[in-house]
């Protein structure tokens, strides 16, 4: 059972949300970052997007490599039953 | 709202979704004879759901009519401030992961039906699960309400007033009603897959129309850059706050809502819920995101609207792209039809939580826990039939005062949290400091809500959990739990 992972118990996933979080979160922009424009779209703005889609990319991450307490039991066991 | 489309395409697309949903509810009965004998069966679809299923419930739970009707008005009054809320639905899931995985491995192995069923399990305490039922049973009550007057409102607009708001709550209803009694968690779960495609697709259409008609981004751009450039500017300070504090506060509350921790018992597999999860991280984009543009080029396609016409942004600009041609005249049917059935989908997965914790924690537990499954489950649908009825008349005849307990929702479901999350890690945290929490949590989230507005700006149901955490904390480090519970408690929460 020593190859169980759950996402709570790994410190250093949660620096890695947290630091997602800093960067999705409005506060470190400098003022001209509200007047350059791409696409018509703020520059702040698309910051915050491309922030939001590393955490989501993150997200996917962790859920698919540190999240594993049951499927190898229950992956073997569907095996089993075929 | 006068929609250009509304009248009898709006009655035919109504009629053609509610024969779908019964079809569904039809479908399930018949190829599942069995499910009415076994509270697994019944309220989690025996523990099956697969990826997609599992996926566009979860979808359903966390998106509703509202996400696409009310936040394109947030988007055109706060302009980019709004983005917000894409990131928001992206950190449900990040809480998720707090407690997810080993809610997952524990409900799989003590066989939980409901939330509730996990304090019986770890607290072994009558006062923390009969609490915890209520609140959650009230919460979800309110909950209803709000879905049931919006089911009204949305049928009466969308037809036109060819059907009355009264006639259409009733007809939703009663359909909601039988296919959920045929097929439990199974027809909540398929038609819940069918509201979502048919409102995603929906949803789709009214931006390709809008970009069309309306013009993208940067008409919308220029608009906001001459006459309110506050739209495009970076939020300040306050808003800076507020934003971090639905970033994570509600967050975490969106993802202890009860229906959608039952969705974790519900699945297939591990692997089943980890797949479903890492879709709904991305789903944010296309949701939140589609209907945040939406509300963007809202700007500068109908300027100046007051607040309370702001309300109707995505009827004016429905009607607009319906007006051009067949096709997107269709598709706006189809999106307001799935607007509704998107309502009803929301109301389904509540009700039938609702019913759940009655059956299995109230009645029983408590009650009558000696009768069949069979039993249990009757008086569960009963309950949630009478509860119903009650509902739609107080949705009716709105009492005059006291109105605000109506209103309670969030503010309750996430006083369970602290008891759920902490006591899946935590063996020493003890059943008198959970419950005493939970109570003043409550009474301090409804006080605040009933009375008076906000403190600091954040929901008063967060300071009511805060109070919460710190009872939990505090209570169980100076009440020492006996080596006996503490061995008791590790036994239960180990993996």
């Amino acid at each position: 059972m020593d190859k169980k992972k759950e996402p709570i118990n790994n410190g250093k996933l949660w620096i890695g949300f947290g630091i997602l979080l800093a960067l999705i979160t409005p506060w470190y922009f400098p003022e001209s970052f509200g007047e350059v424009l791409v696409y018509g779209i703020p520059l702040w703005a698309l910051i915050i997007i491309i922030g939001s889609i590393l955490l989501s990319a993150f997200l996917s991450y962790v859920i698919k490599f540190h999240w594993m307490l049951e499927e190898e039991k229950e992956e073997a066991k569907k095996k089993g039953d075929n | 709202m006068d929609l250009a489309f509304s009248g009898w395409a709006g009655v035919l697309i109504l009629l053609v979704y509610g024969l779908i949903m019964l079809g569904v509810g039809l479908f399930t009965y018949l190829k599942n004879k069995n499910i009415h004998q076994s509270m697994d069966e019944y309220y989690l679809g025996g523990r099956g759901l697969g990826v997609i299923v599992l996926f566009f419930t979860l979808f359903a739970t966390q998106y509703s009519g509202n996400t696409v009707v009310g936040y394109p008005p947030s988007a055109y009054r706060q302009g980019y401030e709004y983005l917000v809320s894409v990131p928001f639905f992206i950190m449900i899931i990040v809480a998720y992961l707090l407690f997810a995985p080993r809610l997952y491995s524990l409900g799989k192995k003590y066989q939980l039906v409901t939330p509730a069923e996990w304090f019986e399990k770890r607290y072994h305490s009558k006062s923390i699960t009969i609490l915890a039922s209520l609140l959650m049973l009230y919460g979800l009550g309110n909950y209803l309400l709000e879905q049931l007057i919006a089911i009204g409102q949305g049928v009466s607009g969308l037809t036109g007033g060819t059907i009355p708001y009264q006639v259409g709550v009733v007809f939703f209803v009663i359909i909601m009603l039988i296919y959920g009694w045929l097929g439990g968690m199974r027809s909540v779960a398929y038609t819940d897959t069918m509201q979502g495609i048919a409102l995603l697709f929906g949803v789709f259409m009214l931006l390709i129309g809008s970009i069309i008609y309306f013009g993208g981004l940067p008409t919308s751009a220029d608009y906001m850059q001459a006459y309110s450039p506050e739209k495009l500017g970076i939020p300040d300070g306050p808003s800076v706050i507020n934003w971090f504090s639905l970033l994570v506060l509600i967050g975490i509350g969106a993802s202890v809502y009860p229906h959608a921790i039952q969705r974790i018992f519900s699945a297939e597999s591990e692997r089943t819920l980890k797949r479903s999860f890492s879709r709904m991280a991305w789903m944010p984009f296309l949701t939140a995101g589609v209907v945040f543009i939406i509300g963007i080029i809202g700007i500068s396609a109908f300027p100046q609207l007051s607040t309370a016409e702001s309300e109707q942004l995505v009827g004016m600009m429905a009607s607009v792209v319906a007006n051009q041609n067949i096709i997107f005249y269709w598709s706006m049917v189809l999106l307001f039809g799935g607007v509704i059935a998107a309502i009803v989908s929301t109301a389904d997965s509540v009700l039938l939580t609702f019913s759940s914790i009655v059956s299995n924690d109230l009645y029983g537990n408590y009650i009558n826990p000696k009768t069949s499954q069979y039993k249990k489950l009757l008086v569960g649908k009963l309950v949630g039939v009478v509860a119903v009825g009650i509902l739609i008349l107080i949705a009716w005849f709105p009492p005059g005062t006291l109105y605000q307990i109506f209103v309670l929702k969030f503010e309750l479901l996430i006083q369970i949290a602290p008891g759920l999350i902490l006591g899946l890690y935590w063996k020493r945290l003890h059943p008198k400091a959970v419950f005493t929490g939970m109570l003043a949590g409550t009474i301090v989230a409804s006080l605040m809500t009933i009375l008076g507005p906000s403190f600091l700006g954040v929901a008063s149901g967060l300071w009511g959990l805060l109070l919460n955490v710190i009872i939990c904390l505090i209570g169980s480090l100076m009440m020492n739990v006996s080596m006996v519970q503490e061995n008791e408690a590790n036994q239960l929460i180990e993996l």
